[in-house]
């Protein structure tokens, strides 16, 4: 043992060891209000085009949620400095996101945005691989949980009638988004009030 | 009373202490990110990860990102079992800290 080491020292270094590691881990857990943010904008989205603008109401909704996504998380960067892994999952939100993006906007601007199982289907199916790409290379396996209610709704999409697969979608953004962003939240207020603790 | 145990010297330094702890939680780690993350001097950073290097405890990779070095940090096996080694050797020292403690000095009559 090092000489002078007194134990308040070695109180520090634990504690030290236990901030540090939350620090490395909290990068993953800082993005539940994202989730949340989209949850709340499919719903927002979804009630717009049925009341009758349905061109216009996916791509406008999209294009807000984009901007405050890109503001927030600039915002947020300069806190959160990137590793390699959290650039390749961040890698595969924006790609989503512009796949998303550019891909209801043209439908919905030539008209063809109405088979609703379809549409249903596809953003399900979207969602999920990126959960599912995510939760893999995190080995979490919450978000893994998450890309299976994805995918079971895109399976599920596909039959029963159009309110049925309505509501399948309704469930899966509840529990996809909203139920897990809140999930993240409550995860990394956890990790931050910890590493306060260690801070005391 | 029990044998102390051996405090790892080169995991001990603070700085280097908190460089494993931080690389034990991510996979890998650019000098910028560990910069930010422990507000040391270029120098400082530079020298500590050197001697876990030098230790084996982290390994390093250079390339080149659209032109622009980077520099990648991982912890390795024999750094992940030092760090382990180390908290458990504290974990021990602070027991026997609080044993001690916990001992009356004068037996109550």
């Amino acid at each position: 043992m090092p000489e002078n080491t007194t134990e308040q020292e070695l109180k520090d270094r634990l504690s030290l060891i236990e901030n540090m590691i939350a620090q490395g881990r909290r990068d993953t857990e800082s993005w539940g209000w994202t989730f949340i943010l989209w949850g709340v904008v499919y719903y927002l989205a979804l009630t717009w085009s049925a009341s009758g603008h349905s061109a216009w109401a996916w791509p406008v909704t999209m294009l807000i949620a984009v901007i405050v996504t890109v503001v927030v998380a600039s915002l947020k960067a300069g806190r959160h400095p990137e590793t390699t892994l959290g650039r390749a999952i961040g890698s595969i939100w924006i790609a989503l996101g512009i796949s998303m993006f550019l891909l209801f906007l043209s439908l919905g601007v030539a008209g063809r945005l109405t088979d609703q199982h379809l549409f249903a289907a596809v953003v399900s199916a979207i969602l999920g691989m990126a959960n599912g790409a995510s939760g893999l290379m995190l080995r979490w396996k919450v978000q893994l949980a998450c890309a299976l209610v994805w995918w079971t709704a895109a399976v599920a999409s596909c039959f029963g009638t159009d309110k049925e697969s309505m509501i399948v979608f309704l469930v899966a953004i509840f529990l996809g988004q909203i139920v897990f962003g809140i999930y993240g939240m409550i995860a990394g207020a956890r990790a931050r009030r910890q590493q306060d603790r260690a801070h005391a | 009373m029990p044998d102390l145990p051996e405090l790892n010297p080169v995991v001990h330094g603070r700085l280097r202490l908190a460089l494993l702890s931080l690389l034990s939680g991510v996979e890998e780690a650019e000098f910028t990110w560990l910069r930010a993350k422990t507000a040391a001097t270029d120098g400082n950073l530079g020298a500590q990860l050197l001697k876990l290097e030098e230790a084996g405890y982290v390994s390093v990779e250079k390339k080149f990102v659209l032109r622009k070095p980077q520099t990648l940090y991982r912890i390795t096996e024999a750094g992940r079992r030092a760090l382990a080694d180390y908290v458990e050797a504290l974990k021990q020292l602070l027991g026997v800290a609080v044993d001690a403690k916990s001992v009356p000095r004068h037996r109550p009559s």
